[in-house]
């Protein structure tokens, strides 16, 4: 995992705690009953729902993400991002074709996790956490019995991939809540125009976020964008 | 080598321990190599220098956190990159149905040799040359064995 460069910035809200994302799910009632409240006893954080991912599967993700861009002393990470649910929300859409892959992948990630730590990876420490993230990145998970799909490494490419989407991309595109990520590398936003005096800024790290999307721009309207690709069709 | 130190486990390295350190010694190197594995071989998997020639071994479960502290016995020691371009121990993971042979390499030099953060088996063995006075091995071997599936 390569940890990123991150510059100071000047932040006004401090770090959420990752704990915030409670990983022990709540009991879920039988069939028959239902359940709308938490049990009684100290109130649960309230949890966003998944389109796409089981309970199971969003916990793993989330946990995972946590740790490739962990909340730190360097600020929010990827779970304040909201880079799980960026990708959930692409596999009901623009990634959809690789539902079945995350689907496969996260079965052989916990089947590893189980066969190696003895444990779910949400139940394992944050050292050893990163030390089975290590192994599947580097292709040591896949002799392991645990079935991933070809070698290990494509499933944490895949992972690492779309996370740095979720915490990195236009907040359009429903990560990178808040402006976390852009925030986190010191990207100032999304400007058509700089000004002398912005680059002067920028140059000394002075230059306020605008925290704007791309599409917050007209120029960058989504229905414009279709309409000028279409105008503009390539051979390939 | 038991499966705790291979990613079959939970890829903590190893405990080592050594005696019989030449009269002499400035500080002690590490390295664990397979030479049945890379291209070309040795494919590392551990590299750590600057060990203070008092220690008489090293701890299990160094850290893989670049930024934790090694343990007191050992303080100042560096972990080096080891085939994966990491500064940490990861265990065998040989092809399965496979046995493969780990050399475990202690080296006892007579300097306080000027060697640098992130150093490859290779450049640690260069930058030793000439200052090794003594030399300890260990050589466990491990089978990847087809695992089974949780249930």
């Amino acid at each position: 995992m390569k940890v990123i460069s991150r510059r100071e910035l000047l932040r006004t809200a401090g770090a959420v705690g990752a704990a915030a994302m409670a990983t022990d799910a709540f009991p879920v009632a039988a069939p028959s009953t239902s359940q709308t409240t938490p049990p009684s006893g100290a109130a649960a954080a309230p949890r966003e729902a998944y389109e796409r991912l089981t309970a199971t599967e969003s916990d793993m993700l989330e946990a995972i993400v946590a740790r490739l861009i962990p909340t730190d002393a360097n600020g929010p990470g990827a779970i304040e991002a909201r880079a799980a649910h960026y990708i959930d929300r692409a596999l009901a859409g623009a990634l959809a074709d690789q539902l079945e892959a995350y689907r496969a992948g996260f079965a052989a990630f916990d089947r590893y996790c189980r066969l190696s730590r003895g444990k779910p990876f949400v139940d394992l420490s944050a050292t050893d956490q990163d030390s089975v993230l290590i192994d599947v990145e580097s292709g040591s998970a896949t002799g392991s019995g645990a079935g991933f799909t070809g070698s290990s490494v494509a499933f944490f490419n895949m992972v690492k991939a779309h996370t740095w989407q979720g915490t990195f991309g236009d907040p359009y595109y429903g990560g990178n809540a808040n402006f976390v990520g852009w925030d986190l590398i010191g990207y100032p936003g999304v400007r058509t125009m700089v000004t002398a005096a912005d680059q002067q800024r920028l140059e000394k790290n002075e230059l306020t976020p605008n925290h704007r999307s791309a599409y917050d721009f007209d120029g960058f309207n989504k229905a414009t964008a279709r309409a000028a690709s279409h105008g503009d069709q390539h051979g390939d | 080598m038991a499966r705790d130190y291979t990613p079959d486990g939970r890829n903590i390295s190893p405990p080592l321990s050594w005696s019989s350190v030449p009269a002499g010694t400035k500080e002690l190197a590490v390295v664990c190599a397979d030479f049945g594995a890379g291209a070309p071989p040795p494919w590392v998997h551990w590299v750590v220098y600057n060990i203070p020639a008092t220690a008489t071994g090293l701890p299990a479960e160094l850290p893989i956190d670049p930024a934790a502290s090694m343990p007191p016995a050992i303080k100042g020691a560096t972990q080096g990159l080891n085939g994966w371009r990491r500064p940490i121990y990861r265990g065998p993971a040989p092809p399965v149905g496979t046995t493969h042979v780990y050399y475990f390499t202690v080296y006892a030099l007579d300097a306080d040799v000027d060697l640098k953060p992130n150093l490859t088996r290779a450049e640690l063995l260069e930058a030793i040359d000439g200052h090794i006075i003594g030399r300890g091995e260990l050589v466990p071997t491990y089978e990847r064995r087809p695992g089974k599936t949780a249930p």
